[in-house]
Order: C-alpha cells, then structure tokens, then sequence
C-alpha cells in the first residue's frame, strides 16, 4: 500500500501472527520430532532426539508401498482432474453463453449440488459401482470423482464465462468460428486463470480424497494418498514414529507443490472459498 | 409479407406467419447440449441418481446384502428413528458442536488478526506467513487427524507443555476423555480452517477503503467503534463465506474423526457422516444409513441457504 | 459487394417488440446511417442484419440472397464493435488474420492480406502487439483491420467512435469517410451523434421507438425533415418549434398566429394542406434567423455563447417561449438585450397537429 494507514498497533499485530504461525506449525515439528525416534518406541512430546533415526522415513515408505501409491495416486489424478476441468469448461461455457433465460433453470440442477456433502450419496454410490463393476478399481474413485466435482467446477467456469463480454463471442461468429472453435481458439485461452485455478483445486481435493477411497477400494495400493494413509494407520497405528513418517511422506507431494506455486495455490483457495 | 424470389435460397419459403430462423434456434440449441451434455451425464450419473436411489432407500428396510427386491417398503420409519433415537440425536449434536468449535475460534481469530493489521500483508513477511497459514488447507484432512492424534497422546505436545506450565493435573488422553473428545476434535477443525479464514478476512479488510476509518477517527470514534462501524459491516460478505465454508466443513466432516478417535470414546465424538458409513457397511442397515445421509443433506442446506441469501440480499 | 433489403423487418423481446417492422433498401456501395437517441433499436437493427439475433418476422437480403436462416459468417457481412471486441490474447497480426485461419486461406496468402490491411490503416508497426499494449484509436484500427481483410460484402459499424476522445473522433470520421471511397463498399454505420451521422452518410435512418422516422441524403433530413422528432434530432443547435394556428389562408398565402407567434404571413404549401383554424407548428432553424430591424420575432436574450465564427443566442419572446437563434460571430448583442429577429418565410417548416411536415 503507497497511500498512508492508519496501522493500529504494528506489534501487536506481528506478535498475533507469529503465535498462529507457530500453532500452525507445532503439529508438524512434533511430528517430524515423532518421526524421527526410533521405530517402535514410544516417543515423548516436543524434542528432538539424540540419534535421530532418519531411516523410519525409508522404512516407512518401504512398508506402506510408497512408490505404488504414489503412481496411484498421479494414476487418479490424471484420470480425473483432466477431465473434471475439461467437462466443467465447456458446460461453464454453454450455460454461460449459448442458453437462454427460459433454461437457466438447468444451472440451478448444478449448483444444488454445491453444498452437497459427499456422505450423503456414498451408499447408493457403493452399490451403483457394484453394479458396473468398478468395485476395487482405481474407476471406482475417478468416475464418481468426476461427477461430484461437476457442481463446484461448473459453478466455477460459468462465473468466468458470465464476465468474459459477449462481443468477443460474436466477433468470432462473425469472422466465421464455428462454436467449436471459438471454444478452442477464444474462449479456453482467456479462461486460462480460471482454468489453472479449478485445476489446481480440484487436484488438491483429488489427492486428499478420503471417503471415496475408503468405502470403495479395498486395495491400499489402488487408493489415493490419503485414503492409502487410512489403511497404513491401521496397520501401524501403534508404532508412532512410522506412523508420523509415513504420514509425513505422504502429505510431502502436496505441501512441495504448494511451496512452488504458493501464489497461485492461494490465490486459487481463497477464490474457491469465496465461490463456493 | 412479400417475399422475393430468389434463386440462392434454395429451400422452399415457409408460409406466413414464417417460423423465425428455427434452423439456427436449433443449432444454438444442439451447440448447448453439446457442450453442456458431458458435464451434465456425468453428474447426473454419479450424484443425481445416487441421491434419488439415497432417497429410495431411505424408505425401505434393506441390509445391502440380499437383492434390492427382498427389502421391505419402511416409509418413513427410517426418519423417525434418526429424529428420536437417542444416539442419533446425539449424533447430530455433536456435527452441530463441531460447527461452533469449526466456526468461532477461525472467525474469531482471524478478525483478530485482520483488523490488528488492517492491510495486505506484503512483502516476505507477508508470503511468509500466507504460505505457512495455508499449509494445513493443503495436507489431507486425514495428515491432520494423525498429528493431531499424537499432539493429544497422554506423551503428546499438548500434555508436555501442560506440565511445563505447572498444570500437571490436567493432562489426559485428551481424545479418549469423554468431556473432552469432542472440544479436542473440534480444535483440529479450527487448526485447519484458521488459515483460510484469517487470510479471507485479512484480503477483505484490504479491501475497505482506510478514509472510512480516518472519517470514524475524525468523528471522534474509539478503537472498539470502528471495529462495530466500520470493520464488521465492511467483512460481512467476508465473515459470511468463512461461516458458510466452516459450517460446511463440520456436519460434513469425516476423515478427521474417522482417524482421530473413530468416533469414540462411546459415541462422543461420532458424526453424521461416519455414522451412515458404519450404518451402511458395517451394521447393514442401508434405509437407516439413508435417512440419516437425506437429514444431514437437508441439515447443511438449512444451515447455509440462510446466510447466503442474507449476504445475496446485501449486494442488491 | 453487395445491396441489402429489409422488408417488414420485426424484433420481439418477449412480449416488448424492439424493432417494429423496418422496411429498407440500401444500395450497392451506399454509406448508411443508423441514428436515433438511445434505445431507438438501431443497434438491434444492425445486429439482426449480422445475424448475431434472430429476426421475429420478415426477410433480410444481402446481395438479392435470403439470409433469415444463414449463420453470422455466412452472411458476407463483418463488423466493428463499440468495444473493438479484439481477441485479447492474439496479436494484432493474429487478431486481423483470425478470419481467413478460420478460412484456411493458405499462410503466405494470408500474411499479404494482412500486411495490405495494415498498409490500408498505416498500422504496420503494431503488427505483433496485443491489444493492451494499444490506445484507443489503434484499437480502432485494428477492428477496422479485421473487418477489411475479410473482404466483406457489408460493413457493419456499431457505434464505433464512441470510446475515443473528441479530437480522435474527428480524424477517425474522416478516416472513415476516406476508406468508404476507397474500398467502395456498403457501409452500415450506427451512432447517435447526429454529427457522425450528417458527415458521413450517403442515406440516413433516423429511428426512433423501433419504427423508421424518416431516409433521405443528410441535407434532405435537413432541409425537409418528415416529422417533428426528425426535425429536433437532425442539426444543432436545434430547430426553434412554436406552436400556432392557421387563422386565414388566401391563395398562395397563409396567416398564422398564436400565443408565441405575431402575425406571420407564409407562403402556403401546395394543395390546399392547410385550412383556417389548424393546429400546426412552426420550425424554424437557429441559423436561419437573422436580425431584422423590423422583424417579427422579439428576443429578450439570456444566454450568449461567442464561438468566434458565429455567436449563439438564447432567450425567450415576450410570451415566455423559448427561442434560439445563431447569428454572425461578429454580431454586437449583449445580454438581456431585446433584439429583434427575421426570417426568410421559405425557411420555414409547418407541421400539422399530428407532428408531420406539411
């Protein structure tokens, strides 16, 4: 900010921010503390141990099939979030732009689903995979995946869609873009913000799924990440330091790619709250 | 009407009153069901037919097991069983517990923070304390019930610094104690969403416009004023997605507790959505499971239709 | 190239219809103006002709070829938005050349047509900018540019010069007018600045409410307007309109009078149009009025703008009734002055009670 503020107390302010830091931090650091005592001891709190056993962390990953579960996990990811944004993109772009006020009630069929918690059709949803047969795969989790994203991802596009004005679609019509290629060549290009956002979003929500994995796959080995760790705390529960290494290994990826693209992952949560 | 006759147009004029452009209303049309057509079968497939078949089942008494047509019809037994069963009341209690513990310490804090510093938070400082505040919105939910697990064990952080501060007394294993669970569970939720609300609220309080507050000041307005004139009126869009966001959070939680404490001790910590996971698979009681899933659907709407159309009715 | 009919053209909204059945014929290289105040349906009217809407009833030719039913690109026709509408992510060779890719006009064909349309506009160092990275008037440009290389039967314009500044406007008019002679083509041109509309137009819509007010050459809508609105929309200052009454009519001549007007003796219009005791209004434009010694208008004057070649005057006749008047710039008038003012009576324009020339 260039223009003078009136800051209420700077200090105290700092020293509130650094409190919350640290709450948010504590966990982590007492579980790498955890993680590095060695296996099969009980550890005690906050310390950092004499001989820190860096090993558990190999150990754990050679136990939990780190490596398959890592290919898993990209497996669903890659076989969902492609095509989430993809199907939301166009149906933002249909509902934004080539409906009439007499169909909006179609939008509203979508955004109903937007507060719809994931427990409340996970029964029907066993037996329907059941039924296709998809029980144990890793299709079990993409597919319904794919549908339960449509609501927020949707929503999503068409907001984009809705501010981009309507004389750039026309131009278009004019200089002779047949729909499909104004999507193509117009329209998916200037979405891109919106694009990487919902992307990124719905990759995050992908790899931390939990329910789905849990009711759906049986095999750890085809679960996420995430519904993997559920498995891995019920071998492992009571050997503490594997399971804070195992833990920490498995939310490695996201918190690395987080660090990387920091400002879009933050731009792209805090935009989701506000939409959602 | 005079229609000119012409040799280019080819197709053979309809007569008056003439059907405008119906051709092309009908492209626009197959060009929308094109694009919209693939969202809208996948989502009718995996959330539209699970949610009448939820709906299905809730009326029939069926264990899963056995084919669909050996269930007997149950009307609308399920749903009184979830309004009058002690423990499923209890149950919903306690998502509706969780949704305060979910909600107010987040709000609360972050409006702390939002107006102690009542600007973007800029520079290294500011990323810093971004990157650090959304670490806990990136991790799976179920990271976070682990380490928090440990953060409550009897040798656990929480105890250790209990004693280092001479409460001695009051440590505990904090999530298989009966008073306790439930708050303890609820701290995890906060420890989660306090990020994204303090950096929702902080973004927002950017956002007001600072002569407001010189123009409080100049009329003579306290600290505390403009905190109930200024700043509260001025994040109410704010304050209201992060209660719509945590409020969401809660009655739908379940990969927290499902690893914190398994719903235990008892039924303490139990909600809605592990409970129709156990109902479902493990007590074979789908129509039951059902019901519950339709209550805890209509929960969350009745929850949040309210403060979304409160804050739609401001911006009009 | 090409000529365009509308016959009984109509646009319903729902129940509210927009444009209420235009009849027009617009030559084969003809600059046509749309004008009218806002939400006449002039820009509806150009969009139902680009195809962007869908007409409710009636037919559209373009080039003696039904096109009701023909998609926007087929029609032959390109346009320049208010909003330029340039593709924000494409360079502006991208932007002008976007047509003929879609076209799959082969790339070095392409790439000429695109460097002619640069030379055309003398915008060749913009060639591989963005939008952003333009102002106003080369954004201009560019969507003139885009509409040029697609060699289009019709121009369509809507409102084109509204965003820039004054000065700009000027020189894009006559821009404007210097590419119609040079591309010779058929030009539609929206705008309500009536200005816009008197420089550049071969043939003038004026439209109001959705219905066809009058078409005629600029001086023609000048000299002669159809109706009342034609007559306060085209020229400014505005035309001065008193009401009065038709008191005699003796042959060739007509004696008017009325509560704003002393006795007027007129030359009265052929065939006997007018009749003892009609209503009717008296037009009279500001510059046709001159200081007469003994004119028959008496000004009070509160309002003097002194533009240096001519000097508007404003005030109001000894009955209250509002009269303006632009006489020569070096004209000695001071305020709160009464002066008296003349005019030839073949100036004048009488309108009947109904609001139509007479």
């Amino acid at each position: 900010m260039t223009f003078p503020r009136i800051r209420t107390s700077p200090l105290f302010a700092r020293g509130l921010i650094i409190l919350l830091m640290v709450v948010t931090l504590l966990p982590f650091l007492s579980m790498l503390s955890a993680a590095l005592a060695p296996s099969g001891t009980y550890p005690s709190g906050l310390e950092w141990p004499a001989d820190p056993q860096w090993g558990n962390f190999a150990k754990a990953w050679q136990v939990a099939n780190m490596d398959e579960l890592l290919l898993s996990s990209i497996l669903i990811v890659l076989g969902t979030v492609p095509a989430a944004v993809l199907f939301a993109t166009m149906a933002g772009f249909g509902l934004a732009k080539l409906t009439t006020p007499r169909s909006a009630w179609f939008y509203l069929v979508f955004v109903i689903g937007l507060t719809l918690p994931f427990e409340a059709v996970i029964t029907p949803l066993y037996f329907e995979i059941r039924e296709i047969g998809l029980l144990n795969t890793r299709g079990a989790i993409i597919l319904p995946l794919i549908g339960l994203y449509m609501p927020f991802s949707v929503f999503w596009m068409r907001a984009h869609f809705m501010s981009i004005p309507n004389d750039l679609s026309e131009a278009s019509q004019l200089d002779g873009a047949r729909r499909w290629q104004e999507f193509w060549m117009v329209q998916v290009p200037l979405a891109r913000p919106a694009i990487m956002s919902l992307g990124i979003l719905l990759f995050l929500w992908t790899w931390n799924q939990f329910l789905l994995p849990v009711v759906l796959v049986q095999e750890p080995n085809r679960r996420t990440m995430a519904g993997a760790l559920g498995a891995f705390q019920g071998q492992w529960g009571t050997d503490i330091p594997l399971l804070c290494a195992g833990s920490l290994i498995i939310l490695a990826p996201t918190v690395i790619l987080f660090l990387i693209f920091q400002r879009q992952f933050v731009a792209a949560l805090l935009q989701g709250a506000v939409k959602g | 009407m005079t229609h000119l006759e012409n040799a280019t147009a080819g197709a053979p004029k309809a007569p008056a009153p003439r059907p405008a452009a119906t051709r092309r209303a009908r492209r626009r049309r197959r060009d929308a069901v094109m694009f919209i057509g693939p969202a809208f079968l996948i989502y009718a497939a995996f959330v539209i037919v699970p949610l009448g078949m939820s709906v299905y089942y809730s009326l029939l008494r069926w264990d899963g097991i056995g084919p669909i047509s050996g269930a007997t019809f149950y009307g609308l037994k399920n749903y009184i069983e979830v309004l009058t069963d002690d423990d499923l009341l209890q149950i919903i209690g306690n998502a509706f517990q969780l949704a305060a513990w979910f909600t107010i310490p987040p709000v609360v804090l972050g409006l702390a923070v939002a107006s102690a510093i009542r600007s973007q938070m800029a520079g290294r400082f500011g990323t810093a304390t971004r990157t650090i505040l959304f670490l806990p919105q990136v991790i799976p939910l179920v990271a976070a019930g682990i380490a928090w697990s440990w953060m409550y064990d009897r040798n656990g952080v929480v105890n250790q610094f209990l004693s280092l501060i001479g409460l001695e007394s009051w440590t505990r294993g904090w999530l298989g104690d009966f008073t306790y669970a439930l708050p303890a569970v609820g701290i995890i939720g906060a420890w989660v969403l306090l990020g994204l609300c303090t950096m929702l609220l902080v973004t927002g309080i950017a956002r007001i416009d600072g002569s407001l507050y010189e123009a409080a000041k100049l009329d003579g307005a306290r600290p505390r004023h403009e905190f109930r004139f200024v700043t509260l009126p001025g994040l109410k869009n704010e304050i209201g997605i992060c209660v719509t966001v945590t409020i969401i959070q809660a009655l739908s939680s379940f990969d927290i507790v499902y690893v914190a404490t398994a719903g235990g001790p008892g039924i303490e910590t139990t909600v809605p959505g592990l409970e129709i996971y156990r109902l479902a698979f493990a007590h074979r009681q789908v129509g039951l499971a059902s019901a519950l899933a339709i209550v805890l659907m209509i929960l969350v709407l009745a929850c949040v239709l309210p403060i979304q159309w409160a804050l739609r009715e401001r911006k009009q | 190239m090409a000529d365009l009919k509308l016959r009984d053209v109509r646009k319903s909204y729902g129940q509210t219809e927009v444009i209420k059945g235009v009849d027009l014929d617009i030559l084969d290289g003809e600059f046509v103006v749309f004008v009218g105040p806002s939400g006449c349906g002039k820009s509806t009217l150009l969009r139902l002709i680009a195809g962007l809407e869908d007409i409710t009833s009636g037919d559209i030719e373009i080039g003696g070829r039904l096109v009701n039913d023909v998609e926007p690109r087929d029609r032959g026709v390109a346009m320049v938005f208010q909003s330029y509408a340039l593709y924000p992510h494409m360079t502006v060779r991208e932007n002008v050349g976007f047509g003929l890719r879609l076209a799959k006009v082969p790339k070095a064909q392409r790439e000429q047509a695109v460097g002619e349309a640069a030379r055309i506009l003398q915008m060749e160092p913009l060639l591989d900018r963005k939008p952003a990275q333009l102002s106003g008037g080369q954004r201009q440009r560019v969507a003139i540019g885009r509409a040029i290389v697609r060699d289009p039967d019709v121009f369509l314009f809507d409102e084109p010069l509204s965003n820039l500044d004054a000065a700009l406007r000027m020189d894009m008019r006559a821009e404007l007018a210097g590419l119609h002679q040079q591309l010779d083509s058929t030009m539609i041109y929206v705008t309500h600045d009536q200005v816009e509309a008197m420089t550049l137009a071969d043939k003038i819509v004026v439209l109001k409410d959705g219905e066809v007010q009058q078409i005629g050459a600029p001086m023609e809508l000048y000299e002669h307007p159809a109706n009342l609105f034609v007559a306060g929309f085209i020229g400014a200052p505005k035309m001065n309109l008193l009401p009065g009454k038709v008191t005699a009519v003796d042959g060739h001549e007509a004696v008017l009078s009325g509560a704003d007007l002393p006795r007027l003796v007129l030359p009265a219009p052929e065939g006997d149009k007018l009749a003892a005791g009609d209503e009717i209004t008296l037009g009279l434009r500001p510059h046709d009025l001159k200081r007469m010694p003994d004119g028959p208008l008496e000004l009070h004057t509160d309002l003097l703008e002194r533009l240096g070649h001519e000097t508007v005057v404003a005030g109001h006749l000894p009955t209250g009734a509002r009269l303006t008047a632009v006489l020569d710039g070096r004209s000695p008038v001071a305020l709160d002055e009464t002066i008296r003012l003349g005019f030839e009576p073949s100036s004048a324009r009488l309108f009947d009670a109904g609001g139509r020339a007479i």
